[in-house]
């Protein structure tokens, strides 16, 4: 009689420990996140407009779909690749690249040193990354990637026009 | 067989007295057996794991800063025999132990502890092809920065662990050391090649 009691009372004390635990890991658990992890603030797209900038250019193409289909086949993990642009946009691209389409995939930068970090970071994925030759001057339009790379002193991305993309 | 109160008293002490130096003297063994390897696990000088933006620009400083990718290691995938090298925050390793060499780093986290315990455990044959770090980029298809940003980032196994897979065939076999050293695994996210030092976010 006496095991009976205590096997019950025992039983009895079980359940309300676990429901108190399962009650705690439910109130403090994360929540999920069905459309993804959530995000910290939004920067604003700089086009650096006016400005000097170098490209790293993953392709040119005929068509803005031909583009956004070639994008699409150059994943760079969970992180931001190239930006398709239209290549009119920048003065001076048709030059250094000729005619071969009205759309190129790019990534927009303010230093050689940003420039070729990217241009190796896609080419350890095995895409193309050629950098232009010479800096091309921004007309604005299309965000093209430009704010993702390390300022000179080392606190931070460099958000601002340098000395060398100054026209 | 099954010790239950029928079990001779004898028995039952032998069996608890057993259990109890198998539990004291096998993790001795084995840390004696990695020491022989040149490697001991530290946990020295962990920062807090942040949660949110906020706490991560308190805690690592801003995205694409200098202590953001002030480290750099090497990791060989096993399947094409690539080493990847990868740079990460001054605050997740770099600190000198038997293994790692003085790199200025403030602690033992990521190449000294986690990486130590995947190739002792012998887990290194699932570290596969893909492996970065610390990258000054935003999310895809966004303006908000990357953890990559911060260095506080690791991508293993891309080519096996793809974005928006929402399970894991390789980095199963590891991820709970990581998550064991205070990071999270993209899996929750549906991100499995993905592993951050930092929750909500």
């Amino acid at each position: 009689m006496k095991r009976a009691l205590a096997t019950a009372i025992g039983l009895g004390l079980g359940v309300v420990v676990a429901l108190g635990l399962l009650a705690a890991v439910g109130r403090t658990a994360e929540p999920r996140f069905p459309h993804g992890a959530p995000i910290g603030p939004v920067m604003r797209p700089d086009t650096g407009a006016g400005e000097m900038l170098l490209l790293v250019v993953g392709g040119t193409y005929p068509t803005q779909a031909d583009a956004e289909a070639a994008n699409a086949q150059m994943p760079f993990a969970d992180l931001a690749g190239y930006y398709v642009v239209p290549v009119d946009q920048f003065l001076g691209f048709r030059e250094l690249v000729g005619d071969v389409g009205d759309y190129a995939l790019v990534s927009a930068f303010r230093t050689e040193q940003g420039a070729q970090d990217f241009a190796s970071f896609a080419q350890s994925f095995g895409y193309p990354a050629t950098i232009l030759p010479e800096r091309v001057q921004s007309l604005g339009g299309v965000y093209a990637g430009l704010g993702q790379e390390p300022n000179a002193a080392g606190t931070g991305p460099l958000t601002h026009p340098i000395a060398a993309s100054l026209p | 067989m099954v010790l239950g109160s029928g079990s001779p008293p004898g028995v039952r002490r032998a069996v608890v007295g057993l259990a109890a130096l198998v539990l004291v003297v096998a993790p001795l063994l084995l840390g004696w057996h990695w020491a022989k390897l040149g490697w001991r696990d530290k946990h020295y000088n962990y920062p807090g794991t942040p949660t949110g933006y906020t706490q991560i620009v308190n805690r690592f400083g801003q995205p694409c800063s200098a202590d953001a990718h002030a480290i750099s290691m090497s990791w060989p995938a096993a399947d094409n025999g690539v080493t990847y090298t990868f740079s990460f925050h001054k605050k997740l390793g770099g600190y000198p132990t038997e293994m790692v060499a003085n790199k200025g780093g403030l602690s033992t986290n990521l190449d000294n502890d986690v990486y130590g315990h995947i190739q002792n455990k012998h887990l290194s044959q699932y570290t596969k092809s893909g492996i970065w770090g610390y990258y000054c980029r935003y999310i895809d298809g966004t303006t908000s920065w990357s953890t990559h940003a911060f260095g506080i980032a690791v991508d293993i196994s891309a080519s096996y662990e793809p974005q928006g897979q929402c399970y894991s065939t390789v980095n199963t076999n590891f991820a709970s050391i990581f998550k064991n050293h205070r990071w999270r695994w993209g899996l929750d996210f549906c991100d499995p090649m993905h592993f951050q030092y930092a929750y909500g976010y």
